[in-house]
């Protein structure tokens, strides 16, 4: 019976399927994705205060201009760019050496992979935590430090000197993800055909050339794959920063934009200083992916 | 075997050799480094407290304390709430997985196979939202969850996170290579799109299916910002709000602190070396998001 039905018809039944497919997904994003961001761009603009009963006031951009005058605000821009910088240079070093020697291995490739990732399994608050105990005057961090450096007996201040509480976070941080990494520059590595090696040795390439003429700028995609999904991760950093301070650490070095809108909106009760300070995040997390889009499209490769 | 191959080996085998040794070294080292943070909490949380910032750190416990886990599970005021705050925990990440792997299916599903107009469009608008960093509208959903009244409580806890875009992608992707002829014999033989979406394609993607469940679970199990603004009764908590309070009440007890972050952990690395390659196969399918 279905097939004496004209073939337009069973198209425009199988059409009305699809909408009914992705209808559930799209009232989803409609009332939890765009509704906040659009309504986080119209906070923005009045002087709203949570909990409080009178209309806000429309105040236009002055949100946006209290904080471009805010030395709190641009703290926590230095905050987060030093972070951001600090974090995935490291990460994009280590995790692609790691790659590349767990992938020269014949043997323990699974248990290296597997070592390295697990971190990333742990959740962030229990990370921060760990790592809190081990940056403790008398813990872990100051023994192999002194060990490293050998000088017996100095704390290193590694949660009070305002420097290095902002390299503690970036080290619990490199700790946390460079596995993770790791394992996406390792299936990059994967991708790339073996024959190029062989056809290299006959021309008598050795490891090195190998690395630098072959396999680095065939990672090319990858790299700048791994560079952006961990820049737009370390914008987004909350959790370490939040568990320090809570664990006594001072708040102004690491006071990263995330941090900062929430006690600007928890705290300080400021609804529309705090939603300017998301649209502003939001920004430049949209340039990054604009930045990402456009160098993958001119990246393709083909073997 | 091969001749030419083997002189070449040897003549420099020594500059490999060394090479050799320093790559082995170097991935043992940065293993030691990697895995030691784990390996102190779980060595710790069966330590008293005076051994645990002992110089130098004993990495072989005396013997098991395990007080310090009941100090853990009871709480420093003996209400056993831990339990609560990881049962929700468990809760809120099974809910949420269940509904975005229902509903990144279903989605997914529609955009691979079906041919609508504006398909495209509903594609790249459901991709957008990859763009919208959670912190950047949590103020506008904190507002949103206390108007609708569902703050405090499993709804509010659950709502943000129905379904996301990296699983409609994940899923998309995976169906999009699903042969048609098989979905049009399963029509002829009259079986409507819903019993077609049960019965031929969910049972096939399994892979699919429990890399993105695993990711998901793990996410949220992992998620602290969203319940620090949702959650206020010491009743809805989740683990890892638990363990923000436990550390501000008691920094002093570091066994009893260690044993909940254990606790914590416990399942999901059980998990993770179980599905290990659900997780590695998760990192990997996220690099091909480019594609």
């Amino acid at each position: 019976m279905n097939k004496r039905i004209p073939n337009y018809s069973i198209e425009r039944k199988k059409a009305r399927w699809g909408w009914i497919f992705v209808a559930p997904t799209l009232i989803f994003f409609s009332l939890f994705s765009f509704y906040p961001i659009f309504n986080a761009l119209y906070t923005s603009l009045f002087k709203k205060k949570l909990l409080s009963l009178k209309p806000p006031d429309f105040i236009g951009l002055d949100n946006y201009s209290y904080l471009l005058k805010s030395s709190d605000f641009w703290n926590s821009m230095r905050a987060t760019v030093v972070f951001t910088l600090g974090t995935f240079v490291p990460l994009l070093i280590f995790s692609l050496i790691f790659a590349i020697f767990i992938m020269s291995r014949k043997r323990f490739q699974n248990f290296f992979q597997l070592a390295y990732y697990s971190p990333a399994v742990l959740s962030s608050v229990v990370a921060a935590v760990i790592w809190l105990l081990i940056f403790d005057p008398r813990g872990l961090g100051n023994q192999w430090l002194n060990s490293i450096m050998n000088t017996p007996g100095i704390d290193h201040k590694w949660l009070a000197n305002s420097v290095m509480v902002q390299m503690s976070t970036m080290l619990v941080y490199f700790w946390k993800y460079v596995g993770y990494f790791t394992i996406i520059f390792i299936v990059g590595l994967a991708s790339i055909p073996q024959s190029i090696y062989e056809a290299a040795k006959i021309d008598g390439a050795n490891d090195w050339k190998n690395f630098w003429y072959i396999t680095l700028p065939l990672l090319k995609p990858t790299t700048i794959l791994v560079s952006i999904i961990s820049m737009l991760q370390c914008l987004r950093t909350f959790s370490t920063q939040y568990l320090f301070t809570q664990g006594g650490a001072p708040l102004a070095p690491i006071n990263v934009i995330t941090l900062n809108i929430y006690h600007t909106a928890i705290r300080d009760h400021q609804i529309g200083r705090a939603s300017a300070m998301s649209i502003i995040l939001f920004v430049i997390m949209m340039l990054f992916t604009w930045v990402q889009f456009k160098s993958s499209r001119a990246d393709e490769i083909s073997y | 075997m091969d001749y030419g191959l083997t002189i070449k080996k040897n003549r420099i085998s020594n500059q490999s050799l060394i090479l050799d040794i320093f790559i082995w070294v170097f991935l043992i080292l940065a293993a030691l480094f990697i895995l030691a943070p784990t390996i102190f909490m779980f060595t710790a949380s069966l330590m008293p407290a005076n051994d645990i910032l002992k110089m130098p750190y004993r990495w072989i416990p005396k013997g098991f304390y395990w007080q310090n886990y009941w100090q853990g599970i009871r709480g420093n005021d003996g209400s056993f709430i831990y339990i609560r705050n990881i049962l929700n925990s468990l809760i809120v990440a099974s809910v949420v997985s269940a509904t975005t792997v229902i509903f990144s299916a279903l989605a997914g599903f529609g955009l691979a196979k079906y041919y609508f107009k504006g398909r495209a469009v509903v594609f790249m608008l459901i991709m957008a939202t990859m763009m919208i960093p959670f912190e950047a509208i949590m103020i506008p959903l904190y507002l949103v969850t206390t108007k609708l009244g569902i703050q405090d409580s499993y709804a509010g806890l659950i709502a943000p996170f129905l379904v996301n875009a990296f699983g409609v992608f994940l899923m998309r992707q995976y169906f999009i290579t699903f042969p048609d002829e098989i979905l049009d014999a399963a029509r002829i033989d009259g079986a409507s799109e819903l019993m077609i979406f049960r019965t031929i394609i969910l049972p096939n993607s399994i892979p699919a299916v429990a890399t993105l469940a695993i990711l998901t679970f793990k996410s949220q199990w992992d998620n602290l910002l969203w319940p620090l603004l949702a959650v206020q009764s010491e009743e809805m908590k989740t683990i890892p709000l638990y363990i923000v309070k436990f550390m501000a009440e008691k920094h002093t007890d570091e066994g009893a602190m260690m044993a909940v972050a254990a606790i914590a952990s416990i399942p999901i690395l059980i998990v993770f070396f179980k599905l290990s390659k659900y997780f590695l196969g998760g990192a990997a399918l996220y690099s091909s998001r480019k594609g």
